[in-house]
């Protein structure tokens, strides 16, 4: 009987002990160090989210309870001027206006509604052409503003939110702005004699445009279904009211075409004519409607206001305003009415015209600015846009006529 | 096997540890969100449209969560703001979906009111976009000789029609379009609201 070395039934085998290589450490200590410093990081991120939010609070809050002077600088100053003497000739005087010294009702219908007609201020006669401001000025801000002009170059007197919300109640079924000194002589007749309003008469392809926006073309889908009764537009879907005639007949063109790609308005482009394009436009060119946009992309409302009114030089990015016509209302006939549009659909369509580089038009001007704006200036200025009045329709008879 | 006890132990806690951070955490900070006011509840026949979402699988490929602008520019989109916990108080199951092959849904109902747009889209996507790859829906719609009173007719492009027929929706298909309709968080989020607030913009501002 020999001895076998392994028969050793005792035995256990076993693993001798290795020790973990050097660099797993060093990466697992460098994981470490990445994950603590990540999650540092991300808790400075969500105070500092916290504070912008309420940084951003406390603006809407400011700008919600500004006082009269600030507002009157921010909304009337632009035409009317810092010193209420207007513009000769085209924007009527606030000094010495009768329209001031006159009860607190009637200037508080004039903010809610605006003009539309010729007024005489001051024995000049002007082509009354005023916002309305009741859609994006709250009851307390224009009982303020109210304030301020009747202390500054009326009567004085203090107006309050009630009484704005009582008058705000009394004129609600009205949807159009006053028809100039006219109508208004009519709230009050210390205002003095004022020039007929001589309203245009509807034209005859009117009333089949009228259809095609409500009831669509052939049972097929409405203008007014998405675009809204009044042209006021929804959460990203633009506001057309105020829009210049031949603009929307062109983009209408430029959908049927393809040149301006979107699946939503390509197949109903194409079931129109050259006609009713043009009938379309005319018909929500002429369209007053309150502004339903406000501002929701989260942008700086600061910044979108310095694009709008001053441009970017550093980022060779003119004023929108240079273009666009003075509180955005748009140039006919071609350069649209940008105030009071969706914000969703400004801040969409500027990245669309940036990547694209040609307008409906073909034209690069715009497209060139918009490929400029960074992310953050486009959310800026397309929530600017949305905080101002809407543009007053434009009346294509009456400017013919004369 | 002879630690069988340690592990088991072991795995369990992990186990709860996990549970504790993706359930019982959650829940007791999103539990006890109320509706956002502005959110109304579902109707019947929109519940009986949530129905068809769901058994259709419109969720795999249509998300029902817009981002905040830092992780996806879904505001230009249309897409509308970012959503908070109080815009889903009455989603239960939520349907917030992880794809998108499609766009996000959850303001639908605001970018795109009209029930004709959303027929003649389920009925043949392509007839509005020609390189749409979302399936049709066919077989939530019946085509008839002639509408009868009541019935809804499916509005298509001149070139899609067939001569002497017409498509008319099922209730499936309107109940499934109330559905979409009802989507509509365009409300102001409420200022209190459990939300993402993404990474700091210091520095992301022009």
């Amino acid at each position: 009987m020999s001895e076998h070395p392994l028969a050793d039934e005792a035995f256990e085998p076993y693993e001798p002990r290795r020790p973990v290589p050097l660099p797993v450490y060093w990466m697992a200590i460098a994981l470490a160090l990445w994950g603590a410093v990540t999650l540092w990081n991300d808790s400075t991120a969500q105070s500092s989210g916290v504070g912008q939010r309420l940084a951003e609070a406390g603006d809407m809050t400011r700008r919600h309870s500004a006082a009269g002077a600030d507002l009157f600088a921010q909304r009337c100053a632009t035409c009317h001027q810092a010193d209420g003497a207007g513009v000769a000739g085209a924007v009527p005087p606030l000094q010495g206006s009768r329209f001031l010294g006159a009860n607190p009702q009637l200037v508080v219908q004039i903010l809610l509604h605006g003009i539309n007609g010729p007024i005489a201020v001051g024995g000049d006669r002007f082509d009354g052409h005023m916002p309305a401001f009741g859609s994006v000025l709250d009851d307390g801000q224009i009982a303020r503003l109210v304030t301020h002009l009747r202390a500054t170059w009326g009567n004085g007197g203090e107006v309050d939110a009630a009484f704005v919300k009582a008058q705000r109640q009394a004129t609600r079924e009205r949807h159009a702005s006053w028809n100039g000194g006219a109508d208004l002589v009519s709230l009050d007749p210390a205002v003095g004699p004022q020039p007929a309003f001589l309203s245009a008469p509807p034209a005859p392809s009117d009333s089949v445009a009228m259809a095609l926006a409500r009831g669509g073309k052939a049972g097929g889908w409405a203008c007014a279904a998405c675009h809204g009764a009044a042209g006021e537009g929804r959460s990203g879907v633009p506001r057309l009211a105020g829009l210049p005639a031949d603009y929307i007949a062109q983009a209408l063109l430029a959908f049927s075409t393809g040149t301006r790609a979107s699946d939503i308005m390509g197949p109903i482009a194409r079931q129109l004519d050259g006609p009713e394009r043009v009938g379309l436009g005319r018909l929500y060119a002429t369209m007053a409607s309150a502004s339903r946009a406000r501002p929701e992309l989260d942008g700086d409302l600061a910044r979108g206001a310095t694009l709008a009114l001053q441009g970017d030089d550093r980022r060779d990015v003119p004023s929108c305003f240079s273009c666009h016509g003075p509180s955005g209302f748009g140039v006919a006939p071609i350069v649209p009415a940008i105030a009071a549009q969706q914000p969703a659909y400004t801040a969409g369509r500027l990245a669309a015209l940036g990547r694209h580089g040609k307008d409906d038009a073909g034209a690069a001007v715009m497209p060139s600015v918009a490929a400029r704006l960074s992310d953050a200036d486009r959310r800026a200025v397309a929530d600017y846009l949305a905080t101002l009045p809407p543009s007053p329709a434009i009346d294509t008879d009456t400017k013919d006529a004369r | 096997m002879n630690r069988a006890l340690p592990l088991v132990i072991l795995a369990m806690t992990i186990l709860a540890f996990a549970t504790m951070l993706l359930v019982v955490v959650p829940r007791a900070q999103i539990g006890s969100e109320p509706p956002a006011a502005g959110l109304r509840a579902y109707s019947p026949e929109e519940l009986r449209g949530r129905a068809q979402y769901m058994s259709l699988g419109c969720v795999y490929c249509h998300s029902q969560q817009p981002r905040t602008p830092d992780q996806a520019p879904d505001g230009e989109r249309g897409w509308g703001r970012p959503s908070v916990a109080a815009d889903y108080a009455y989603d239960s199951p939520h349907l917030m979906g992880t794809m998108r092959t499609g766009p996000d849904l959850l303001n639908v109902g605001a970018r795109l009111p009209s029930t004709a747009w959303h027929l003649t889209h389920l009925y043949r996507p392509r007839a509005i976009a020609p390189w749409s790859i979302m399936p049709s829906y066919p077989f939530l719609f019946e085509i008839k000789d002639h509408a009868a009173p009541g019935d809804t007719v499916v509005w298509l492009p001149r070139e899609q029609r067939v001569a002497g027929k017409v498509v008319v929706a099922r209730p499936e298909a309107m109940a499934l379009v109330a559905y979409l309709l009802s989507l509509d968080r365009t409300y102001p989020a409420p200022a209190s609201a459990i939300r993402d607030d993404g990474y700091s913009r210091v520095g992301g501002k022009p």
